[in-house]
């Protein structure tokens, strides 16, 4: 096959291969021709891996929501592709921080990994250089006390956290 | 290139995780394992896996990020990663899938379906050519479980896997258990997959759980490798016996007594010594 026809026949498996990641992982519709009800399937099950895999980075606040975790995480990591265990953790925990569902039992590993990380929510976390070990853990809570009182109390939702 | 890229007869084996690296360190022989190679800093291996080299395991570096059925070449950095971790491991081969995991700036998450077609073909043919120019050892294909196939297929499984090793030399890594489900999935018949393969290119195998959710076959890693999945070990060793099998497991481990009543079950259906008492 020459050059171009190669770089041709990847441009097409781009296209093809984008349309169902994201059919997969961003809440695209199913591109069509494909088995819906297995690619809902399928879809499920990332959910359900991608779930454990958070889990497994921030054990603290899977156990904090005991049997509603699974559902949480899947109601907020529905249709947002994944952006690694660490940051898909970090972005659930500070949700659920700012609008205060975040448990008690899963504050200090929230203001553990503030003081640890520099993450502004856009870029990948980086790891803080200049921080001594003594004060990580009290920076990150500070960080994480700041965070759930800069939502006005009218934001405080009795509702379910995180299901949809 | 096929089997030949390990000694023949290696026997039974088990992949490496460190949630079971001391029930590993505890059994009498371990004659094959796998690591996940993303897993590994190639300057510092984990020790207990580096005591297995020691002791005359075979380590293979198992990737799951290459994204070999991806319509880009692979990465560059992923390739050196790979290369680096099979020489800190001294490992004679390493693998990955026919998958995609990312595209378009999405990370899957998981490996995904490529389309069965000439074109996916050629493309593959061409990632995994560039893959070898840069690897100091080869690198075996194993094909997935899919849960469901694209609607451009044009070639059989069997058609389309041959085609990529015969093109790449590259040995197969099969996975017993995504036959198996791959079978159920789609009804057809396991062994006539099995009938249809270059079995002379299989390296080695992997042997794993899975459980029956949602009417389709899951390939979980994190369940008991079921009777059916035996059976299609001992119809695989009928037809041709590969040098070693390996049993996958990635979470809710079981206890010590159980991993090892399932590795001689393993060791009993393909007829390979048991590795869980002293030789």
């Amino acid at each position: 096959m020459s050059g171009n026809a190669l770089g041709d026949a990847r441009q097409r498996l781009a296209a093809k291969q984008t349309a169902l990641a994201a059919a997969l992982v961003a809440g695209a519709p199913t591109p069509d021709g494909f088995d819906e009800r297995r690619v809902a399937i399928a879809r499920s099950a990332l959910l359900n891996k991608r779930a454990g895999e958070v889990a497994h980075t921030w054990p603290a606040l899977a156990a904090s929501l005991g049997p509603q975790w699974r559902t949480i995480f899947r109601g907020w990591a529905a249709g947002r592709p994944p952006r690694g265990s660490l940051r898909d953790g970090f972005d659930l925990a500070r949700e659920l921080a700012v609008t205060r569902r975040l448990p008690e039992a899963a504050v200090a590993e929230l203001a553990e990994r503030e003081g640890h990380f520099y993450y502004d929510g856009i870029r990948p976390p980086r790891h803080r250089r200049w921080t001594p070990s003594f004060v990580r853990t009290p920076l990150g809570r500070l960080r994480v006390q700041l965070m759930s009182r800069a939502m006005p109390a009218s934001a405080a939702s009795d509702e379910v956290p995180g299901t949809k | 290139m096929g089997a030949d890229v390990l000694p023949a007869e290696i026997g039974v084996g088990v992949g490496w995780r460190p949630e079971i690296a001391d029930v590993l360190a505890a059994l009498p022989s371990l004659p094959f394992t796998e690591v996940i190679a993303e897993s590994v800093r190639p300057a510092d291996p984990p020790p207990a896996l580096l005591s297995l080299v020691e002791r005359g395991t075979v380590v293979i570096p198992h990737g799951v990020r290459l994204s070999l059925g991806g319509a880009e070449p692979v990465a560059t950095h992923r390739v050196r990663h790979m290369a680096e971790v099979a020489e800190a491991l001294r490992a004679p081969l390493v693998s990955d899938h026919i998958a995609y995991v990312r595209s378009g700036g999405l990370e899957v998450g998981h490996l995904t379906p490529v389309p069965r077609t000439r074109e996916t073909v050629d493309v593959i043919v061409d990632n995994v050519r560039r893959v070898q120019a840069d690897l100091p050892v080869p690198i075996a294909l194993e094909p997935i479980a899919a849960l469901f196939d694209w609607p451009d297929d044009e070639l059989t499984e069997a058609q389309f896997l041959t085609e990529i090793v015969e093109r790449t030399g590259a040995p197969l890594l099969l996975d017993i258990a995504n036959v198996y489900a791959n079978a159920v999935n789609r009804g057809e018949d396991p062994t006539a997959l099995l009938d249809a393969l270059p079995l002379e290119r299989v390296a080695y195998v992997h042997v794993a759980g899975g459980e029956e959710a949602d009417g389709v076959y899951h390939d979980t890693h994190t369940d008991p490798t079921p009777p059916a999945v035996l059976d299609l070990i001992r119809e695989l060793c009928a037809r041709r016996r590969p040098p070693a099998l390996m049993l996958e497991r990635d979470g809710d481990y079981p206890q010590p007594s159980e991993l090892r009543a399932e590795l001689d079950a393993i060791a009993a259906a393909s007829g390979y010594p048991r590795i869980t008492t002293p030789a």
